[in-house]
């Protein structure tokens, strides 16, 4: 009689429940989803306290005699960045780059993320995968050597331009190549992000759509887009952030005069020792970055993120 | 037994035996048997591709046969460890690096901050030249240990009739796109500033005249970038002209890029690169990284290293390289300096950040 | 159901894409074959000298593998941390939930320098640099919203009435969680990981802050040799690296299958 044991995997399961309500008692269970977000707090913790530092450091001023932070704390820094019009310039440029780079990138992500998630084939799906993870692998500095042989001067692209009788174009080194760059690199990411959401809308639904007489396009705009709506949003709030904080591509495709804010930053830290500087500048981003997110939350809901919250 | 050893005694000793035979002593009156406890390894700060190879050759490797000691390579750019270090000093941390080959500006500041051990007792200074000396300092907070020039690089095929003779053939219509400066200006604002009708006394007092050029030099939209940025545009055939250090052009050539360079008539900055230690070491890796720094000054160790770079040194009676007997870049004489500007470190680094800002408003604009 | 013209307007737009996104990459891999001493496309004859050369080269080796550590670190990390709070946020009615989106994008709003230098200091003054953890857990801060939104927005495909009929059922919370809610995340979560791996395996400006010249990292090494001219071995090192990873995506797709997590329904 005795000898009747459940299986292990049941008795581990009632131990790990008894466990569970041992350790966090059903009462608490309305915290249960601070205990679940609390170790990502934490981590991003240490972040904060970086930045910390960083604000402590941004209230001091550099003395070019001893090239130490001044003991006192004054606002001299934030000053100096607000009152550039060379900062506001640059400020204004990661801005535009940053919304067109977005635009550009969601505009390519969708139909791609569509794609990937709608093709029948599981071959052509994965090779729809591994070119979107293929460009991780070159780093900046040899991709853009890359963009120099495919489109510089002398590039393939000016070769078949001449062909047809075109005239050599510059190509790379301005404002359009940066952020052309910028939809490169941000592409994958906003896929990546698109996909599960479309995933998400059955194929269904835009089956009976169609059946009751709209048309594709309507579908798309009516039906699928709206739907797609928290996918598209994390998708663009992770492109928008990531290139207003970009530092490479400008350097890389940008031929020095089209510098991002993060340009700004690295030259403070890097090249002039300006610490104090820098950090003020990186706050200022920080802030701005954050406001951004924050207004499109505002306005758009959390995206993917209020869908499937308990009711 | 007491070692004092002469410059010459230690050449001689270099064939013989015992690293400390080779190295000299510190203080010139250290025992043998109480040389400092040899650490595994030293790690030294160095720029990568061919500038730490040639480090490699005439120091380290050498170094490394001589007392046993290993040298790790570190090729963080010298902007770059700067914070790092900065950083472990300000938090009374071990120093990531133990010799960091840097340049001059940026080694000053650093000095002016006080994290570099004083260098003034190496027994072979003596045997340098003045360049060794940073200028405006006390002491040898570093040991600079070459110069270098920041040359107008050309590629010949565009100057059939021999190399552009002034800082003016970069406003020529037909190279409007084609030049290349460094991201932050450097080495081209004091030419600018006699180009453009200046003179360099004023400096850093007026330097209008350096501006106004390097506003007209904008209106030609040139590209800014680094070193492997310049080597790639010139060629791929971005560029026609560059200001670089002639080490870099130099490498361009050897690997096949069609280029040449000159020093105009309004004239070239010449800086200097040197060695420093970080404060913070323990006491026998302090004294074996001076030792690294007192052999990278003998002439042996010179003759080798800056041959691969292509610079003259801070001891008398190098040979430069081949191809480089007669270079305006490689200055040897007394007249060859007469067009070479240089400007003392102090002020550069007093005033870099404002010349830095100004060039940039320009630039950004 | 789509037409031909449907079908056209979006491989189209599709192929735009496959060809910025692999154009770079295919001309590095065409340079890594030549014989002259800097990258060119077509490339001047063949040799495989360059990958010759960082086979002998056993730093690259060293930092390759370090990479590999710092990219575990990375991951296992970030898996955790980044699924139960893609879940908390997806699953759960936070208050506050915008202020806690944007304090979980602050990795993404900081610049990558500022982040760095940041942790550089925090991890300085707890005496953690010298050691490869603090890169591991500093790309996994860096990148953890990747990870996070990518569960959360796999979990939208969760129907909340699965996770009441599995507690109405008699399942306790730890076996809701394991058998319902956690597989139904699960593509986000692979998604996730994977990219984190990835992303650590290459990361540089921040990895550079916090490695030294004997924890350095490989991308870091890569970036950190070029003074004077890119030359081909950075292609071949890229090259060498694309097949590692394919092959490990490969063997990872042989074991779990890689396509649930696209997979329509």
């Amino acid at each position: 009689m005795s000898s009747f044991r459940y299986p292990l995997r049941w008795r581990l399961m009632d131990a790990l429940e008894r466990a569970a309500d041992l350790l966090w008692p059903e009462r608490l269970s309305r915290f249960t989803g601070w205990l679940m977000i609390a170790p990502a707090l934490l981590l991003v913790g240490l972040l904060v306290l970086g930045l910390a530092e960083m604000a402590d450091g941004s209230l001091r001023t550099l003395d070019r005699a001893t090239f130490l932070p001044s003991e006192e704390l004054s606002l001299a820094n934030y000053e100096t960045a607000l009152g550039s019009a060379t900062y506001w310039r640059v400020f204004g440029r990661s801005i535009l780059g940053a919304t067109l780079a977005t635009a550009l990138t969601l505009a390519l992500a969708f139909p791609y993320a569509y794609a990937l998630v709608r093709v029948p084939g599981a071959v052509t799906r994965k090779a729809l995968l591994v070119v979107l993870f293929l460009p991780f692998f070159i780093g900046q500095v040899v991709r853009a050597y890359g963009w120099l042989i495919i489109l510089g001067n002398g590039g393939m692209v000016n070769e078949a331009l001449g062909l047809v009788g075109i005239a050599p174009q510059r190509l790379l080194f301005n404002f359009p190549a940066v952020v052309f760059g910028l939809v490169q690199y941000l592409l994958p990411f906003a896929v990546l992000m698109l996909a599960p959401a479309l995933t998400a809308i059955p194929a269904e639904t835009e089956t009976a759509a169609r059946s009751l007489g709209a048309s594709w396009v309507r579908t798309i705009w009516h039906v699928v887009l709206p739907m797609a709506r928290p996918g598209l949003i994390g998708a663009g709030l992770v492109t928008m952030t990531l290139a207003l904080t970009d530092f490479a591509t400008p350097a890389m495709l940008g031929g020095g005069s089209q510098d991002f804010i993060a340009n700004a930053i690295y030259d403070q830290f890097f090249r002039t020792a300006d610490q104090g500087l820098g950090s003020a500048l990186a706050l200022m981003l920080v802030a701005a970055g954050s406001a951004i997110v924050a207004l499109v939350l505002g306005l758009f809901g959390a995206g993917t993120l209020a869908m499937g919250a308990r009711r | 037994m007491i070692h004092r050893l002469t410059r010459r005694g230690l050449l001689r000793g270099t064939a013989a035996a015992g690293s400390a035979a080779l190295l000299g002593s510190v203080a010139g009156t250290r025992l043998w048997a109480q040389e400092p406890e040899k650490p595994a390894e030293l790690i030294v700060r160095a720029w990568g591709g061919s500038w730490v190879e040639a480090l490699k050759a005439g120091v380290s490797d050498p170094f490394t046969k001589a007392t046993g000691i290993a040298v790790r390579h570190d090729l963080t750019e010298d902007n770059e460890i700067q914070p790092k270090v900065w950083a472990a000093a300000a938090q009374g941390r071990v120093p990531p690096i133990h010799i960091n080959w840097d340049t001059t500006t940026n080694a000053t500041k650093s000095a002016l901050r006080g994290v570099t051990e004083d260098l003034s007792g190496l027994p072979n200074l003596a045997a340098t030249t003045d360049l060794a000396k940073p200028v405006g300092l006390d002491g040898y907070p570093i040991v600079n240990t070459y110069g270098y020039v920041y040359v107008l690089a050309y590629r010949p095929e565009v100057f059939p009739d021999g190399p552009p003779k002034s800082w003016d053939v970069l406003l020529e219509p037909r190279f409007k796109g084609r030049i290349a400066l460094y991201n932050d200006g450097i080495g081209f604002h004091f030419p600018a500033q006699v180009a453009g009708g200046g003179s360099l006394e004023d400096i850093p007092g007026n330097m209008q005249p350096a501006w106004d050029f390097i506003a007209k030099v904008k209106e030609q939209q040139p590209l800014l970038g680094e070193d492997p940025d310049f080597t790639a545009w010139f060629q791929n055939g971005e560029i026609d002209l560059a200001c670089t250090i002639s080490t870099n052009a130099r490498e361009a050539k050897k690997n096949g890029v069609d280029i040449a360079w000159t020093v105009p008539e309004e004239g070239c900055k010449f800086d200097t690169d040197g060695l420093w230690i970080p404060k913070g070491l323990p006491e026998n890796e302090l004294y074996w990284a001076k030792q690294y720094i007192n052999f990278a000054i003998t002439p042996e160790a010179q003759q080798v290293w800056l041959d691969g770079l292509g610079l003259p040194g801070v001891v008398p009676g190098l040979t430069p390289p081949a191809d480089l007997a007669n270079d305006p870049s490689y200055p040897t004489k007394p007249e060859d300096f007469e067009h070479l500007i240089r400007i003392s470190a102090q002020v550069q680094v007093e005033n870099e950040s404002d010349w830095f800002a100004k060039f940039k408003e320009i630039m950004q604009g | 159901m789509t037409t031909a013209g449907q079908r056209l307007a979006i491989w189209s737009l599709v192929w735009i894409s496959i060809l910025i996104l692999s154009a770079p990459t295919v001309v590095v891999l065409g340079a890594s074959v030549t014989s002259g001493n800097m990258i060119a496309f077509p490339p001047e004859g063949f040799s495989l000298k360059w990958y010759q050369k960082i086979a002998m080269a056993r730093d690259l080796r060293q930092a390759f593998g370090r990479s590999l550590v710092v990219a575990t670190v990375c991951t296992l990390v970030a898996l955790p941390v980044g699924t139960l709070a893609g879940i908390a946020l997806s699953r759960y009615r936070l208050r506050f939930a915008n202020a806690l989106q944007v304090y979980l994008l602050l990795p993404f709003t900081v610049p990558l320098i500022g982040s760095g230098i940041g942790l550089m200091l925090v991890f300085g003054e707890w005496r953690g640099l010298g050691s490869l953890w603090p890169v591991g857990v500093a790309c996994a801060v860096i990148n953890l919203p990747f990870l996070v939104w990518s569960v959360s927005s796999s979990a939208t495909l969760l129907d909340p009435d699965l996770e009441h009929a599995a507690a109405n059922c008699g399942a306790g919370r730890v076996q809701t969680f394991l058998h319902v809610t956690l597989p139904a995340v699960m593509p986000g979560v692979i998604t996730g990981s994977l990219l984190m791996f990835i992303l650590a395996m290459n990361e540089f400006l921040v990895s550079l802050l916090l490695t030294d010249a004997r924890t350095v990292t490989l991308p870091v090494q890569i970036y950190n040799s070029i003074r004077s001219i890119i030359t081909p071995d950075l292609a071949a090192v890229s090259v060498v690296f694309i097949v590692i990873a394919g092959a490990a995506i490969a063997a990872l797709d042989r074991l779990v299958g890689l396509e649930i997590f696209l997979k329509s329904k």
